[in-house]
């Protein structure tokens, strides 16, 4: 009965291709025919610029409140990329240029977060979840996704994303544990932004990596230079080769930064030094890999400068459509939330929704007889 | 055609916001995006970027206001190229008054009664003094069975401020009490505090000017506080118990009626502050005499003249105030607030002298700030003006804060003298009872004279009794020698 150490054999790696200089490790570098390379930079880019236009939306009083993205795009294009349409993605908040990528329309995203419920539907085409904004629960959904896959057979993946906070929430632990035992075909990817609203990496965890929590569960898991779209790509598709070969699921761990407040009702200012937000803007996805694909010949710098004004376009035209479709009667009318959540009415939701129609309508009487009743409004609504 | 910007929620739930800085002018030409404000929220200081392209013809806020959403920011008239004359008249927006709605104020007319079952309390007979901008504030919560709308945020900080919500009048949406609201009844409340109370402590005025017959009040008007309506809606017997113990006072209803009213609003702030002044301050008291003969009869004479010139009467109290003044120069041990904690006594540098006011509702205390540096007239001016503002009930809260030495007057009603309490955190009080006629001794003959009664009570941890007797030796040697005031400069 001697006391002698167990062998942990996982080592957790870092992975680093296309570095803040655009300098690139051929010997890693991805195989992506031109079109892939575009392709992913322009959904960056369309994320990125429908991000700040947003933003200034948000401030004029055309937008309710959201959480900003830029910085994100690489984590999010590089995984995204990997996946087929086939496959299953499940976001968290900040993976607006990955669900452009997947096919949601600019609408639809400025419908969602101006509390349309009709922006909150998948595209079709793909099998994708909307944004989920209580932090963690979609990996929960995302290990019982990957385990219905394996019941019924299916050779797909579920990509899923969190946050460096989302990985203090139990939810982080149960569906980790659970896509593990089960091998479910899952890839959890978080956007390690170093950030939970104000409270820094240091406060959440005590350890090296985020990406060794995977040894725990018994899973693969790996750090990636979350700024390196190529270096994301190149660990997802591992994992996702693997989760399609049965191997289970993988943690990946893409360390970033959020250039913006966490969302727009915060002040950064206030935890974080504007030396360390420069520094990390220094090692900002966009730039190295516009360098990249200049210096590979994928794009001229004209290109890009077209690139620019095409995307502009688009985002223009998507906002037009969004505030059009806002102000339509389908769309004003708050009955309709009722339906989009299964595909047939439930007993109790007809139930509910009766009741608000009685109460739109005692609403529009009492407004017509210019009802001054003493009682607040909120009585009647329960 | 030109377009007006309105300032939206920037934020969640963000109400209002500082306009920090603006960053266009007038008949400057904007693009979209370029930035309008700079604008500081709760959250964080944010860019507004203007949403439309054309030219600056009107902008309603100026920096350092406070700005609410929803109000006119920005007039941009579409950008046809030539830039229109500067704005024409600058339409006011809405903004978060400077003056806040004095909270303290007796309320609007009883309204009806809605529901509630209960016994309702004698029928408001006459409306009291009353202010436009009170009318209009919407009641505050009186069913304790529902709890009051307020964020967490609003009911820390009321429990933080030992604010009952059940008090607070609401100004958000649906009756929703927002954090100014509990920020500026606490702060009314507080200031509100009195200092004196002798015997019955409803027996306070401010003799500066007539009294204003009482009107009829109910009893619920006059310790009810807050709202008529309100009180009345919950009625008699439904009427919630302050104290969560059951108290142990004999059944008066056995010995015939009474009337069960709830103590509230500035009536249960007195009560507060008066428990606090008198269980945490070891009070003392000197009495002393002022021979005012000469000096009534100088105000006398200049009565008409100084009424004429400025509107105002001339009044005791006015030159009392200067004589405090020049005491607490003297004695700036009065003039100090002791600080427990720290073992330090904090002595003030400006003398900012508060005076009781009777109000239907109670004790109010004004404050004539820097005193020391006002003439006899300006003092007198203003305070015949807060005075009549405190009873109105439109004093301005600023006027209600701040206060260093405290004086009250009961000479209007009567009272040979008093035992004045003390206004804390003040260290004394002077209170001033009726100026009567009296025989006195002169130069050895008994001879008619006006005799003022004062009374000054002080914190005996700040002063002692020689210094409290120097003290009001002092104001009486102003009062009886007015030479003395020009002496001393
Ligand atoms: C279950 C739950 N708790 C709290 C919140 C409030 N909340 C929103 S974002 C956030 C911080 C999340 O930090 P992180 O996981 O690092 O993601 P990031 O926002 O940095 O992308 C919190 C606490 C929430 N949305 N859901
Ligand atoms: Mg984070």
């Amino acid at each position: 009965m001697p006391r002698k150490p167990i062998e942990i054999t996982e080592k957790i790696e870092y992975l680093s291709i296309l570095d803040e200089n655009a300098n690139v490790d051929t010997k890693l570098e991805p195989k992506l025919d031109n079109d892939t390379l575009k392709k992913m930079y322009r959904f960056m880019l369309l994320g990125r610029r429908t991000d700040e236009r947003m933003l200034k939306m948000q401030r004029t009083g055309r937008l309710g409140t959201f959480p900003q993205a830029s910085g994100h795009e690489a984590v999010s294009i590089g995984s995204v990329s990997a996946i087929e349409k086939s496959d299953w993605h499940i976001p968290a908040y900040r993976e607006l240029a990955g669900m452009l990528y997947r096919g949601w329309s600019l609408e639809k995203i400025i419908l969602y977060w101006n509390g349309y419920e009709e922006g909150a539907v998948p595209p079709k085409g793909v099998n994708d979840l909307p944004y989920c904004v209580p932090v963690a629960s979609q990996l929960l959904h995302a290990a019982g996704v990957g385990m219905a896959m394996n019941i019924k057979g299916d050779k797909k993946v579920a990509l899923t994303y969190f946050g460096d906070g989302s990985s203090s929430e139990g939810d982080f632990h149960e569906a980790l544990n659970f896509a593990s035992v089960f091998k479910a075909p899952v890839i959890f990817v978080c956007q390690n932004n170093q950030y939970a609203i104000s409270v820094p990496l240091s406060k959440q965890m005590n350890c090296k990596t985020l990406a060794q929590r995977a040894v725990a569960y018994g899973m693969p898991g790996i750090k990636v230079d979350g700024n390196d779209v190529l270096a994301m790509y190149v660990a997802t598709k591992e994992a996702v080769d693997r989760a399609k070969a049965g191997g289970g699921p993988t943690l990946i761990e893409g360390l970033t930064y959020r250039f913006t407040p966490h969302t727009t009702a915060d002040d950064p200012k206030r935890y974080r030094s504007e030396e360390e937000s420069k520094e990390w803007f220094g090692k900002e996805p966009l730039t190295r890999f516009a360098k990249y694909l200049q210096n590979k010949g994928v794009m001229t710098a004209k290109d890009l400068e077209e690139m620019e004004a095409e995307v502009d376009a688009e985002i223009r035209a998507g906002i037009e459509r969004s505030e059009t479709l806002s102000k339509s009667e389908e769309l004003m009318n708050p009955l309709a939330m009722f339906d989009h959540l299964y595909s047939t009415e439930t007993e109790h939701l007809k139930e509910q929704k009766e009741e608000l129609r009685q109460y739109l309508e005692h609403k529009k009487k009492g407004k017509k007889q210019q009802n001054h009743t003493a009682h607040p409004e909120v009585s009647s609504a329960k | 055609m030109s377009q007006d910007f309105l300032l939206p929620d920037l934020g969640e739930g963000i109400h209002e916001a500082e306009i920090i800085a603006i960053k266009v002018k007038v008949g400057q030409s904007v693009k979209e995006d370029d930035i309008l404000f700079e604008v500081e929220t709760d959250k964080a200081v944010v860019e507004v970027p203007s949403p439309f392209t054309g030219t600056v013809e009107a902008i309603h806020v100026k920096e350092g206001e406070t700005a609410k959403t929803g109000c006119n920011m920005i007039t941009i008239g579409s950008g046809s190229g030539d830039a229109k004359a500067p704005a024409k008249e600058e339409k006011k927006a809405e903004k978060v008054a400077d003056t806040k709605t004095q909270i303290l104020t007796p309320v609007g007319k009883a309204s009806e009664a809605n529901g509630g079952n209960g016994k309702t309390a004698p029928a408001p007979t006459a409306a009291p003094a009353q202010t436009a901008a009170n009318s209009q504030s919407p009641a505050h919560h009186v069913n304790r069975d529902i709890p009051v709308p307020a964020a967490p945020a609003v009911r820390a900080l009321a429990r933080e401020l030992k604010v009952d919500l059940y008090d607070v009048r609401p100004s958000g949406p649906h009756g929703r009490v927002m954090k100014e609201d509990v920020r500026s009844y606490a702060a009314g409340a507080l200031e509100s505090r009195v200092g004196s109370g002798s015997g019955s402590g409803s027996s306070s005025a401010v003799a500066t000017s007539l009294r204003p017959a009482q009107p009829a009040i109910s009893l619920h008007d006059k310790y009810g506080g807050g709202d008529d309506k309100a009180d009345k809606t919950s009625g008699g017997s439904s009427m919630p118990s302050m104290q969560s113990t059951p108290s142990n006072l004999p059944d008066f209803s056995k010995q015939g009626e009474v009337e069960r009213v709830p103590l509230r609003s500035i009536r249960k702030k007195i009560a507060q502050a008066m428990m606090k002044s008198w269980t945490t301050i070891p009070h003392v008291t000197t009495f002393d005499e002022a021979d005012i003969t000469g000096l009534n009869a100088t105000l006398k004479s200049a009565e008409k003249s100084f009424a004429e010139k400025t509107g105002s009467r001339l009044t005791l109290t006015a030159v009392v105030i200067k004589a405090v003044v020049s005491a607490l120069q003297k004695y700036p041990q009065f003039n100090s607030s002791l600080d427990d904690e720290k073992s330090e006594i904090i002595f003030k540098k400006y003398y900012n002298i508060g005076i009781a006011v009777a109000t239907e509702k109670g004790l109010i205390v004004p404050v004539i700030h820097n005193a020391d540096q006002k003439s006899l007239t300006q003092i007198a001016i203003e305070l015949q003006d807060i005075a009549n503002k405190t009873r109105a009930g439109k004093v301005e809260l600023e006027k209600l804060q701040g206060g260093t030495f405290t004086i009250t007057n009961i000479g209007a009603i009567g009272g040979t003298n008093m035992s004045p309490m003390i206004n804390h955190p003040e260290c004394a009080i002077l209170g001033m009872a009726r100026g009567a006629d009296k025989p006195i001794v002169r130069n050895g003959n008994i001879e008619i004279g006006t005799i003022l009664p004062l009374a000054l009570s002080f914190d005996h941890r700040l002063a002692d009794g020689a210094e409290a007797a120097y003290f009001v030796r002092h104001i009486i040697n102003h009062l009886e020698h007015p030479l003395n005031f020009i002496l001393e400069n």
